[in-house]
């Protein structure tokens, strides 16, 4: 009876959601309030299942040290050195350790977008609790959204320790200026992914092992994003399929305000840019997750493995 | 239990595997191509450091300056020997997903063949996906296999999964104990990636080139890349047998031992069953 009648308040609350949002209505900051605490609920969740398991947590903070060294000692094998000549004429900066560091620092949003997000669907379901995420009475983005909001913070984490590590090891030289602006511009840029997120967290629900499409996407995307090299070096028609991910304007302006990359294009053109992809791939991600969320539940699928 | 009864096992787990893999036909797809695409970025990556497609400070440390060729090589040979690790380090932790990891302990079956057929699965799986890459390398990459050089090629991967296999059934006996090792493989395939010469030479630094001496993968892909980069030149192939030899029964046996010591203290604990 008491399950009935919370039910019934949320479908009321929700209903009004609908048709009367503004923030001069206190309807709508309590509905806001409720998704605020599930989004946190959701956050706190993954960090106290993480933390369940110790070794594993500090392996994560260990593994992109580890994973980046050798693309820098590759670097330093095909130039003989820290300096390439090459790289200063396409983009007026030498040195390779940084220009690498700096770009696959960005692989852990990706990393938080295409496989964190899209996993995480699919990691309720090997603990049994999909079902009961999904008769939760919030709407399904506010649950994705709980899980970017713990990427996000791991991810920083993360990228903390990386930075130290590389920092200390190969004494990296950068614009403290740049500092704010890099930071706006991965603020930015971290929207835009949360609209990838969701799709590829709708993938799972389609097809089940939604890994695989994570994986093929950040396979294609490690490709086409200037990660370690600059954008001049790909073949035309990739250079513009980067122009539409959101990581290739976050790489090539943190290394134009920490390293002096020239970009191609003006910092405004960069923010105007992430901004239209920020709007493009949210409203597309949220319908496409509205879409599949849909379809899988008229078919009855939900519950297939 | 008899030798009959152990090689049905091994046959069913076989075929069960072999399943597993057809119902996800994009993942035999992916397993094939991927890895190839995956050394793009090291190929644009030296395109942007040295503007061509040789290095002659490559040419150096390795005797060809053909990067393309060095990482691809790489990727070739690195695919097949991480299949032993997802597909057999990984293997008892997905039956624990599936629910089927306690009727397996509980079987009159010792898990060692279990795994044994698990082996065999993925090493038939891996060897088809190595063929179809190398068939790949060889059309798009201008990379030239002749019988002369395949066939001691192949001696070299023989020898060096097998020590991996004994590896992996060490690991397999890991996860049992500490349950989550999804990222302890991809921790492992990285640390893989540093201390051998998959993606780059690991004699440009002093540390990773010591190191590396340690590890199976590191004489295999010297000896496979000299085999067909440099024609054989400064390889000497009964030497890098003889070393892998050494390396496959010390990692077998220690495999082996690894294993059961953990079975049987995940027993004694009672946390098998635990997620």
């Amino acid at each position: 009876m008491e399950e009935r009648v919370q039910g019934s308040k949320w479908s009321r609350v929700q209903g009004q959601d609908t048709g009367t949002l503004g923030p001069s209505n206190p309807r709508t900051l309590s509905v806001i309030g409720h998704y605020a605490r599930a989004i946190w609920a959701e956050n706190i969740k993954e960090w106290k299942i993480e933390l369940c398991y110790k070794a594993d947590f500090a392996r994560t903070l260990v593994d992109p040290v580890v994973f980046l060294l050798p693309y820098l000692l590759y670097g330093v094998a095909l130039v003989g050195g820290r300096q390439s000549e090459h790289l200063r004429e396409l983009v007026g900066t030498s040195d390779i350790i940084t220009f690498v560091t700096l770009g696959y620092v960005f692989i852990g949003f990706m990393n938080m977008a295409l496989w964190a997000m899209g996993f995480s669907l699919r990691k309720e379901q090997f603990f049994g609790t999909l079902e009961s995420v999904f008769a939760a009475p919030v709407p399904r983005w506010v649950f994705t959204l709980g899980m970017a909001c713990h990427s996000i913070m791991h991810q920083g984490l993360i990228i903390g320790v990386q930075l130290v590590a590389i920092f200390a090891v190969f004494s990296i030289t950068v614009s403290p200026v740049g500092i704010l602006p890099s930071l706006l511009i991965v603020a930015v840029m971290l929207i835009a992914l949360y609209g990838i997120g969701m799709i590829m967290a709708s993938t799972t629900l389609i097809f089940k092992q939604g890994w695989i499409v994570s994986e093929i996407l950040a396979s294609i995307v490690m490709v086409i994003t200037p990660i370690a090299y600059p954008l001049a070096v790909l073949p035309v028609f990739m250079q513009k399929a980067a122009m539409a991910v959101p990581t290739t304007y976050g790489i090539l302006g943190v290394r134009h305000f920490l390293l002096g990359e020239q970009m191609g294009f003006g910092i405004g053109t960069a923010f105007l840019r992430l901004g239209v992809l920020c709007v493009a791939w949210v409203a597309f991600g949220l319908i496409i997750f509205r879409v599949i969320d849909r379809y899988t539940r008229r078919s009855g699928t939900l519950s297939h493995y | 239990m008899g030798f009959a009864a152990g090689a049905r096992v091994i046959r069913a787990e076989f075929r069960k595997t072999l399943g597993i893999w057809m119902a996800y036909p994009i993942f035999m797809f992916f397993w094939a191509i991927f890895p190839l695409l995956w050394v793009v970025p090291f190929v644009f990556q030296g395109k942007a450091l040295v503007g061509s497609m040789s290095s002659p400070a490559f040419a150096q440390l390795t005797g060809s300056g053909n990067y393309m060729a060095f990482v691809l090589i790489g990727a070739m040979v690195s695919t097949f020997v991480f299949s032993a690790l997802w597909g057999v380090g990984n293997a008892l932790r997905e039956e624990t997903y599936w629910g089927t990891m306690e009727y397996i302990i509980a079987s009159p079956t010792h898990p060692l063949v279990v795994l044994i057929g698990k082996t065999v699965a993925e090493a038939a799986v891996a060897t088809l996906m190595a063929c179809i890459q190398g068939v790949i390398i060889g059309v798009f990459f201008g990379v030239h296999f002749t019988l002369l050089k395949v066939l001691p090629v192949l001696l070299i991967v023989a020898m060096v999964m097998l020590g991996f296999y004994g590896f992996a059934i060490a690991f397999a006996g890991f996860t049992l104990l500490i349950k989550e090792v999804h990222g302890w493989i991809h921790t492992l395939e990285w640390v893989f990636f540093l201390f051998s010469p998959i993606r780059y030479p690991v004699n440009v630094h002093p540390i990773t080139g010591f190191v590396s001496l340690l590890v199976p993968l590191t004489w295999a892909l010297v000896a496979i890349r000299g085999i067909i980069l440099l024609n054989g030149q400064g390889v000497s192939l009964w030497q890098t047998v003889g070393v892998l030899a050494v390396m496959d029964v010390v990692l077998l046996a220690a495999g082996y031992f690894a294993f059961l010591w953990l079975e049987r203290k995940t027993r004694k604990d009672g946390t098998v069953g635990m997620h």
